[in-house]
């Protein structure tokens, strides 16, 4: 069977409850947009493949219910993340104070050389912001991440924010896929990246190098 | 129904929801419980599914709604377990794969399958839900994943966490159409007994991986039957609280031995939906047209199925 990719890497979505996590995700991987709420009951997640300098990038992008009570389940799917989307919403001060909530527990049960990206969604909502966009890029700032005002609704900025964490981690794990690149043969290295994609939660250091987790 | 905002449907279900966490302050909202009140609101005036709602978070379905959603990766590993003997291929696979229950089970049973089913199957599901227990969601739950992952024939070209789930994320329409689904759930050897004997083991093992339960809930009851043979309905319950008030000629005012009773049996009469679900009344609903009783829901549930996020409703922020 013909390989779809090179490399495979997992991506989250975390936010509030309502901030647009799962439209982001609709919006990016099949450019669909539903305007009313239906809400996520656990997580969900969705795939697409970038090609990034060259290097076809499967990502698997996992989407979680926003809401606090399904934490003890999103949070075990934390430790398989290597990029994570911290999201609020633009119109909704609470959610963006609530990300420092959302960055400390990515911090305790996140891999600790996870990318963070911030991202304040409904930028097309101008009416009802309540978060200018100078708070965003100060707060992205302090925690050493980048930032993005998206709008899902309108298709702003949505690819270039996914396109900019996946580059991240990519460029994060850059050493290993150099290493990976240089042992053996290609052949061999493409079936050792296929075998992987089942035992990602399994100790990363002892598998092979194609898989970051 | 509940597409437009501000619109009655939509009034409705956050009233219903409200009422619940005004009940229930500790409990508070959990968003599954959206779907499962608008089904109900799609039945019964918004007092009546505000009252079933309560039953089913209480005693259907004890502590899937609370904090911690200990019960629901509970039923998780109950249904992992039972799925052993029910098709040993699916259950090789999911291990293999290392596919947690809670990966494709809590969308599931959290929402009754009303998010997954299409309508006519849902309302059967229901129906039986209602009147047997939770045996209903395990036997569909197992139903399914027998269905798509019970051959090897199926599971050669879908090796793979990720495939797999896309596989249960879209499930064949012909196993979950309504005649075969029931047909299966209710030749499927899944007794109350068999998840009750379940339920203690896999609580052992949970209390051994994580401590004791956070969360104390009620015990589950098994169905209608299960639910007024523990709790039969006192004079209190069975007293009338009507919110619009009619004067009936066939009721004379006179008090009598005779008249008490014709009102007492009336009374239990209506007052049914709210103790517990008849199922009768909902099997053959006289007032369902024969059309779709939603048409627009159904679309919603097409369309959100190819996404993998089929859905009936869309819930009030609270």
């Amino acid at each position: 069977m013909a390989k779809q990719y090179d490399v495979l890497f997992r991506l989250l979505l975390l936010g509030d409850s309502g901030v647009g996590k799962t439209c982001l995700l609709c919006r990016f991987t099949d450019n669909e947009f539903h305007p009313s709420h239906i809400s996520t009951i656990g997580v969900d997640f969705k795939m697409k493949t970038l090609v990034i300098d060259g290097i076809k990038v499967r990502i698997q992008i996992w989407d979680t219910a926003g809401q606090e009570r399904y934490q003890t389940i999103t949070k075990q799917y934390y430790r398989r993340a290597q990029g994570i989307f911290l999201v609020y919403d633009i119109t909704s001060e609470r959610s963006f104070q609530h990300i420092m909530k959302w960055a400390s527990d990515v911090d305790e049960y996140a891999p600790e050389k996870v990318r963070k990206i911030l991202v304040g969604n409904k930028s097309d909502e101008v009416d009802k912001r309540q978060v200018a966009t100078e708070q965003g890029i100060k707060l992205a700032k302090a925690y050493g991440m980048d930032f993005f005002e998206t709008s899902a609704f309108t298709n702003h900025n949505i690819t270039e924010t996914f396109t900019r964490l996946a580059e991240q981690v990519l460029a994060a794990n850059k050493k290993d896929l150099d290493l990976l690149r240089m042992s053996v043969n290609d052949e061999i290295n493409l079936a050792a990246l296929e075998e992987e994609e089942g035992l990602c939660d399994s100790a990363a250091g002892d598998q092979g190098k194609g898989c970051w987790c | 129904m509940f597409a437009a905002r501000g619109g009655h449907g939509q009034q409705d279900l956050f009233r219903v929801l409200k009422a619940y966490t005004l009940h229930r302050p500790e409990e508070g909202y959990c968003q599954a419980q959206a779907p499962i009140a608008a089904v109900l609101l799609m039945h019964m005036p918004a007092e009546d599914a505000f009252w079933t709602l309560v039953q089913i978070c209480e005693k259907y379905l004890p502590g899937y709604y609370s904090t911690g959603l200990e019960a629901i990766q509970l039923d998780g590993e109950i249904l992992y377990a039972l799925l052993r003997r029910v098709s040993p291929v699916a259950h090789r696979h999911l291990k293999k794969h290392k596919l947690e229950p809670i990966l494709y089970m809590t969308e599931w049973f959290m929402c009754a399958f009303s998010r997954t089913l299409p309508w006519a199957s849902v309302l059967r599901v229901w129906d039986m839900f209602l009147c047997e227990g939770v045996k209903i969601l395990f036997r569909v739950g197992l139903v399914l994943l027998k269905c798509m992952l019970g051959s090897q024939e199926k599971l050669k070209t879908r090796q793979g966490l990720y495939e797999t789930m896309e596989l249960l994320r879209a499930i064949e329409p012909q196993y979950m159409q309504e005649s075969f689904l029931v047909h299966e759930v209710i030749e499927l050897q899944v007794s109350e007994k068999d998840i009750e004997k379940e339920h203690h083991a896999q609580l052992r093992r949970w209390k051994e991986t994580h401590g004791d339960l956070h969360c104390k809930s009620p015990p589950r009851m098994h169905g209608a039957k299960a639910i007024m043979a523990a709790e039969p309905p006192s004079r209190q319950d069975l007293k009338q609280m009507p919110t619009i008030i009619v004067d009936s000629l066939l009721v004379p005012k006179t008090d009598g031995v005779k008249a008490g009773d014709a009102k007492e049996s009336r009374k239990t009469k209506e007052e049914k939906p709210k103790k517990t679900i008849l199922p009768q009344q909902e099997i053959v609903n006289p007032y369902l047209p024969p059309t779709d009783p939603s048409p627009l829901l159904k679309h919603m549930t097409i369309e959100g199925s190819k996404e993998s996020l089929s859905s009936v409703e869309h819930d009030t922020y609270l």
